[in-house]
């Protein structure tokens, strides 16, 4: 949605992991380690993570890795389907990165041909209107 | 109570991080809508217990967790079937089911008391990853407050294609007229909204720890990290939770 272009594989860690993301390899095994129990492979990520971004940046590391272990739970917990618009922009990309494959995507209805024909319209221009969205919106405060 | 406080921690902890996680803790112990604040404070120490319990990592390593049969290692007085809610929502959410909520269901835990639960829980795996992210031990649990819990059923909850009630734009109500003011709330920002006090702690303490639910849509917001790498970890934490939303 931001026009950018990435790896997604190394979301599912199906990739070379190396998602383009400046720092990216570091930041997903730093996701890895603290979401695991092996205290030495955490304790050398963190410093990993430290060194390359920065303290601030390291705080924030570890309060999405929070926040999406508290989001995922929600999620899952209340069989929430996905929003209708993110539903229809990302069927292909789901299927790309394997996601049908969970559980939980047993609580939003299977695309039938209409939305992934809409999806598939949709995807070229979608970077477009969010650029225009966020323009009628103006600059994020602070 | 003791607060919570990151002054041990080897970095500097934002100060709206460190405030909104003290806002948490006193919000678990505090009654709830319809758990006391002791039982709040029971369900949190049952979420951490659930990480170590023997049957949770038997049915994690199971193909299926139905397969195994057995009994929870719990640590306080909570029933059996809210201790199964609390160590498979902990331990292994990514493979909960219609199926076993409606199981849960029908043992006799009303949706009300199950969607707190969630907050409750969520909030100290919340916390208590942060603490495992940046290196410092997780926080002692704080000391329940008495007084009665609100029994607060918000009026505007209806079904809306999740397992449990929601509150739909629009429809917020009376007390609740404030839960969505600042925007449009994805459905994971509306789930626990049959318990209106659960939303507005889960969107306190993530809007400190990522940003406010309004805000997550525009992709041009950053903090120290970009909002790539951001999004990165977001992904790989949601892959591993086997969370396809």
């Amino acid at each position: 949605m931001s026009g950018e272009e990435y790896d997604l594989s190394a979301i599912t860690g199906e990739g070379s992991c190396d998602s383009g993301v400046p720092h990216g390899k570091a930041l997903v095994r730093f996701a890895e380690s603290v979401l695991g129990e092996d205290e030495i492979a955490v304790a050398s990520s963190r410093q990993e993570v430290l060194d390359k971004v920065g303290p601030e940046g390291f705080v924030d590391a570890a309060a999405v890795v929070a926040t999406f272990s508290t989001v995922d739970r929600i999620a899952d917990s209340t069989g929430i389907p996905l929003d209708g618009m993110l539903d229809v922009m990302t069927v292909d990309m789901r299927t790309q990165i394997g996601l049908d494959r969970f559980s939980s995507a047993a609580n939003t209805p299977r695309p039938g041909t209409l939305k992934r024909g809409l999806s598939r319209i949709l995807k070229p221009v979608a970077p477009f209107g969010m650029k225009i969205m966020l323009a009628i919106q103006g600059k994020p405060k602070g | 109570m003791s607060e919570i406080t990151y002054e041990s921690a080897p970095v500097t902890v934002r100060e709206d991080i460190c405030e909104a996680h003290q806002r948490a803790w006193k919000r678990i112990a505090a009654p709830g809508t319809w758990w006391k604040g002791r039982e709040r404070v029971d369900i949190a120490a049952e979420t951490r217990n659930a990480f170590t319990c023997n049957l949770c990592r038997q049915r994690k390593a199971a193909l299926s967790p139905n397969a195994v049969e057995g009994k929870h290692e719990s640590v306080g007085d909570l029933r059996e079937e809210v201790v199964d809610v609390i160590h498979r929502v902990a331990t292994d959410p990514g493979r909960l089911s219609k199926a076993w909520f409606d199981k849960v269901r029908a043992s006799g835990l009303e949706d009300t008391r199950y969607v707190e639960i969630i907050g409750v829980l969520v909030t100290v795996v919340s916390i208590d990853t942060f603490c495992r992210g940046i290196g410092v031990p997780p926080h002692p649990l704080p000391e329940p407050v008495e007084g009665e819990p609100s029994r607060h059923r918000p009026e505007g909850a209806k079904p809306e294609g999740a397992w449990v009630p929601m509150i739909a734009h629009g429809k917020e109500k009376g007390p609740d007229v404030d839960l969505y003011q600042e925007g449009r709330h994805p459905n994971v920002g509306r789930a626990l909204s049959l318990v209106p006090d659960e939303v507005r702690g889960m969107k306190d303490c993530i809007g400190a720890q990522y940003f406010p639910f309004h805000q997550v849509i525009d992709v041009r917001r950053k903090r120290a990290i970009s909002r790539a790498q951001m999004e990165l970890i977001a992904g790989r934490v949601s892959a591993l939770n086997q969370c396809f939303y």
